[in-house]
């Protein structure tokens, strides 16, 4: 039974969005698997890892009936992408088989049976549901999903917190050395709620979201997430844990507060970054009148200094810190200035946007 | 009802077969306590017989002080001894025994019978550990002779528990080899059911490691001996087999404190940490080491068989055994192959360095005095000898393989200026060790062993296990002269800690800090780790900070984290080393080599294996049946 029948890209599109979360190596094989579903000319794609799940669909796929079946979804995005562009591919379901033929090109892949893959049980009351544009919410992620922690063993620190407060979104990430929090407002008006998502769920959705002023739906529930936009669906389960109070970390009162522009601090950091450690990558700033003095140290004593005039008159500050955390700030906001807020060597530093209470980023110093 | 139970005075016999219990466990107890006090009567000739496993009969003969008629009722008794007279003594006290309680337990459980002459007395005495027993006249030259008939005769359920003959046989020995490694001035026979079964001659400390652990421990040891002259009189000194002769077990571990063999935790400790990162996995070190303090010092009066010890300054005493081990291990024998080396030459020169360890004539000897006395070990580091027409070529290598230590890059062309004549090969100054104890580079084998000469013969390097070993050198002392870089944690890691756990905090919070940590006590049973050290910043804040918590508890100080860092640096030096199939030039290979005569510890690679190996002429002959 010829199953699909359609151009390469009409399948392969769809395939990417939803392969990306399938995990090379698991123990249930048929996790690794892509459930392909076809109702008339609708053919849906779905790709779960138990934690995630992605649904897409497509029209417009031609064939000879209805059908389901699950196959290796690597093995096909593969097959698929290294045929040619403008090829007609035909996926005809046989006895426990599925082929793909296009041209000349004939593979037989093995399926397993689509009542045996595992969906997600999307929870449908007390949802809590908001609208915001792709654009908007990915550029939220982007401010902040660089401080995630990975693997941490305070399990609730690797993934981002999102939290609706009235009609106020914010999301807050950090790996315990620093946070990166970002706010954006709502059209609606909702009340308090705070979730973590987890990790790989933010990556995946950094990844799928487009630039653009398109729709995202967002429904909430207590113990799982689900995106709408464009024609897929992300549910992804919640990491079950109490995010630290990250308003605590923020300083309330800074004592002196310079302003920085971002291009030249980041260039400098990124040639001071050579010659620091490999293993912690310190590097000691130095403010005093009129200039900043960034220095590096690696462990064969070869060394780094860069300095740049700053717009400063006060008391000397000579700090240091992980030029990681530096460079992750510097590299993912898009301002011509920063402004570098601080008390005094041993306490954190704060780094916003001038004129933008939306971003705050917060870094601990490194006693070099 | 049954009536309430009335306090009782216990009978005499009943108290001392209580206290047998803590000494007298088995024969070898017997044995050991026996041969503390014939040591502790200033002999120099002590013979053992026993029957059954020392179960029917122990007899110690020695030619001690004797003891005097009158005394040898009082012997018997429980709390008596010529050892202490006072708390004063106590605390300085330099016998093995001082409790006064040995002779009298075992009495309690067996036929016990004395038979001593002291000096000057006419003719010996003759007593029977039984009530109401008066001395008798009796034959014998000198010294004591104590006899030890049926053990457990009269306590049948403690009977019970002995084991065969052969065991508690064996472990007879094992308790006279203990006390015999620590007194080499002391003739030891001992005989088994009629039949000599090991006999030790006077000897030194040497000659006596090598009677009872065997040549091949000696062959393959490096001797310890840190000098008299510390401050608080601490000295160690004995034997420490080299990390590649490591065993599985834990078994010929020897740790004595002044003269009396003891299983201590804090000392284990030192001294597995000394062996650290040179052994390879779950192998045990082996070693035979006498740590000689202050009397003052230490307390012995821990536990009725002594054989554990309580330091004043357990802190001072751990660091300075690791110290001194350490550095002994350290050198490497690629530096001076001869002096430890695998011949005998080398041994025989060793030995005449030691002085006998003969104890003082008559009287209990003082602690310290029976020490064996180990000469001072130098070891010798030759300088290298800047004559050789590459030599510069070799230190522009050197500094090449460093500054790639980070990045794994290797630029052989920037580091060498054009070797103009590869083949033609230094050849070793006939005899002697002309500043390469290595030798010079031959050839390369597969890519991956460098073969070179040396005035003993062939010698084999493992290319990558050396270089590895030769960077991490560099790495851990290039981190060593920086301070801790620390980094501060946003959120300070909270966990529950024992009560324990949070006084050590308080405790060693100055230590803590130096180590990059700052942790703080939350409550009665919490604490917060509110900086790490930024070079472990990725691991888990408060497990390491618990680990390290327990370690500072348990030995005062800590090599935790100098232990998590050295993995780190491993692993740099693993990924910075030159790989197996890497072609060197003859100028890089003999560069590798006299970086290897430099650096510490360079026998082992990081994970404790050989990275060199010597085959003698005489070996080579060997397999080709020369000169036969």
């Amino acid at each position: 039974m010829v199953l699909i029948k359609t151009q390469r890209d009409t399948l392969l599109a769809p395939l990417q969005s939803v392969s990306g979360i399938v995990e090379k190596r698991h123990t249930l094989p048929i996790l690794s698997n892509v459930l392909l579903e076809k109702k008339g000319e609708n053919l849906t794609l779905l790709a779960t890892d138990i934690e995630i799940q992605i649904t897409t669909s497509t029209s417009g796929a031609a064939g000879d009936g209805d059908g389901a079946v699950t196959v290796g979804a690597r093995k096909l995005q593969d097959i698929l992408r290294s045929l040619p562009d403008s090829a007609e591919v035909s996926l005809i379901l046989e006895e426990k088989r599925l082929q793909v033929r296009a041209g000349k090109s004939r593979f037989s892949l093995q399926t397993l049976p689509a009542d045996d893959f595992p969906r997600m049980t999307v929870t449908e009351n007390d949802l809590k549901k908001f609208t915001v544009t792709q654009k908007q919410f990915r550029q939220l992620l982007a401010q902040t999903q660089y401080s995630m922690a990975a693997q941490d063993v305070r399990y609730y620190l690797n993934g981002l917190l999102l939290l609706v407060d009235g009609s106020e979104l914010r999301a807050v990430a950090t790996d315990g050395h620093r946070l990166a929090y970002a706010s954006m407002p709502l059209e609606a008006e909702l009340p308090r709620q705070e979730l973590i998502l987890p990790r790989k769920t933010v990556l995946e959705l950094n990844r799928l979201l487009a630039d653009n002023d398109e729709p995202l739906s967002i429904e909430m529930s207590p113990n799982q997430i689900r995106f709408q936009f464009g024609h897929i669906v992300l549910v992804s389960k919640l990491i079950d844990g109490k995010f630290p109070d990250y308003e605590r970390v923020i300083p309330a009162t800074l004592k002196n507060i310079v302003s920085l522009n971002r291009a030249a601090l980041l260039q400098s950091m990124v040639r001071a970054a050579i010659l620091t450690n490999e293993k912690f990558r310190g590097v000691r700033l130095v403010l005093s009148d009129g200039s900043l003095k960034i220095m590096a140290a690696n462990a064969e004593q070869e060394e780094a200094l860069e300095e740049i005039e700053v717009d400063y008159h006060g008391d000397t500050l000579d700090v240091g810190f992980n030029v990681g955390y530096l460079l992750d700030v510097l590299n993912n906001t898009s301002v011509e200035n920063i402004e570098w807020g601080f008390n005094d060597a041993n306490s954190s530093a704060l780094l916003t946007v001038p004129g933008n209470d939306r971003f705050k980023y917060v870094v601990m110093p490194m006693r070099i | 009802m049954p009536s309430p139970p009335h306090i009782n005075l216990l009978p005499d016999l009943l108290i001392s077969q209580i206290a047998a219990g803590e000494v007298v466990e088995r024969p070898a107890s017997v044995l050991k306590e026996l041969l503390e006090n014939a040591l502790d009567a200033g002999s120099t000739t002590i013979q053992i017989q026993l029957e059954e496993g020392g179960v029917k009969l122990i007899r110690i003969s020695d030619d001690g002080c004797g003891i005097a008629r009158d005394e040898l009722a009082l012997a018997l008794t429980r709390h008596a001894t010529s050892k202490i007279a006072s708390l004063e003594d106590l605390e300085r006290v330099g016998t093995l025994g001082f409790r006064g309680e040995a002779l009298a337990s075992v009495a309690a459980v067996a036929r016990v019978t004395l038979t001593s002459r002291q000096q000057g007395a006419p003719h010996a005495w003759r007593l029977a550990g039984e009530p109401g027993a008066t001395p008798e006249p009796a034959a014998l030259l000198a010294g004591t002779v104590v006899e030890m008939r049926d053990l457990y005769y009269n306590t049948p359920a403690r009977r019970k528990f002995l084991k065969s003959e052969a065991t508690e046989y064996a472990h007879c020995i094992d308790a006279v080899k203990r006390i015999a490694l620590a007194h080499p001035g002391v003739a030891f026979t001992l005989s088994h059911n009629g039949r000599v079964s090991l006999h030790l001659a006077k000897s030194d400390a040497r000659g006596r490691a090598g009677a009872i652990l065997g040549d091949d421990f000696l062959a393959e040891s490096r001797a310890v001996d840190t000098g008299g002259g510390h401050a608080q009189g601490i000295r160690l000194t004995g034997h420490c087999a080299l990390p590649a002769h490591s065993r599985a077990r834990s078994d010929a571990q020897y740790c004595y404190v002044n003269g009396r063999f003891v299983r201590d935790k804090l000392l284990t400790h030192a001294l597995r940490e000394a062996y650290q990162d040179m052994l390879h996995g779950s192998r045990y070190p082996a070693y035979c080491v006498f740590l000689e303090v202050d009397p003052a010092s230490v307390d012995v009066n821990v536990h009725p068989a002594k054989t554990e010890v309580r330091f004043r300054d357990g802190r001072a005493v751990h660091q300075f055994v690791y110290h001194a081990v350490q550095r002994t291990l350290s050198a490497s024998l690629a530096a001076h192959p001869a002096s430890t080396g695998d011949t005998g030459s080398g041994t025989d020169d060793g030995a005449a360095q030691y002085r006998s360890g003969a104890p003082l004539p008559g009287g209990a000897p003082t602690a310290g005095s029976e020490r064996p006395a180990f000469t001072h070990y130098a070891p010798r580091q030759e300088s290298l000898r800047v004559s050789e027409p590459a030599v510069a070529s070799y230190f522009a290598f050197a500094q090449n393989a460093r500054a790639d230590a980070a990045s794994a890059r290797f630029n052989a062309s920037d580091a060498f200026a054009p070797a103009g004549t590869p083949g033609a090969l230094p050849s070793p100054a006939p005899g002697g060790d002309d500043g390469a104890p290595l030798g010079y580079a031959v050839a390369q084998l597969h890519g991956i062993y460098v073969l070179a000469q040396n005035a003993q013969g062939l010698v084999l390097v493992d290319m990558h296990a050396a270089h590895e070993r030769i960077l991490y050198e560099k790495l851990k002392s290039a981190w060593d002269e920086r301070a801790v870089a620390t980094q501060a944690l946003l959120i300070p890691a909270v966990f529950a800690a024992e009560p324990l756990d949070v006084a050590a905090s308080e405790e060693h919070a100055d230590a803590l800090r130096e180590l990059g940590f700052d942790i703080a006590p939350m409550g009665p049973a919490q604490l917060a780790v509110r900086a790490v050290p930024a070079l472990l910043q990725a691991a888990d804040p408060a497990a390491l900070a618990r680990s390290l918590l327990v370690e500072l508890r348990e030995h005062g100080v800590t090599q935790l984290l100098a232990a998590r860092r050295n993995e780190l640096l491993a692993t740099m030096a693993c990924h910075g080393a030159v790989r197996a199939r890497r072609q060197l030039s003859v100028p890089e290979m003999n560069a590798l080599l006299r970086q290897m005569e430099e650096t510490e510890r360079s026998d082992q690679c990081n994970h404790g294996r050989p990275t060199w190996t010597q085959l003698s002429l005489a070996e080579l002959d060997r397999l080709f049946l020369r000169g036969r």
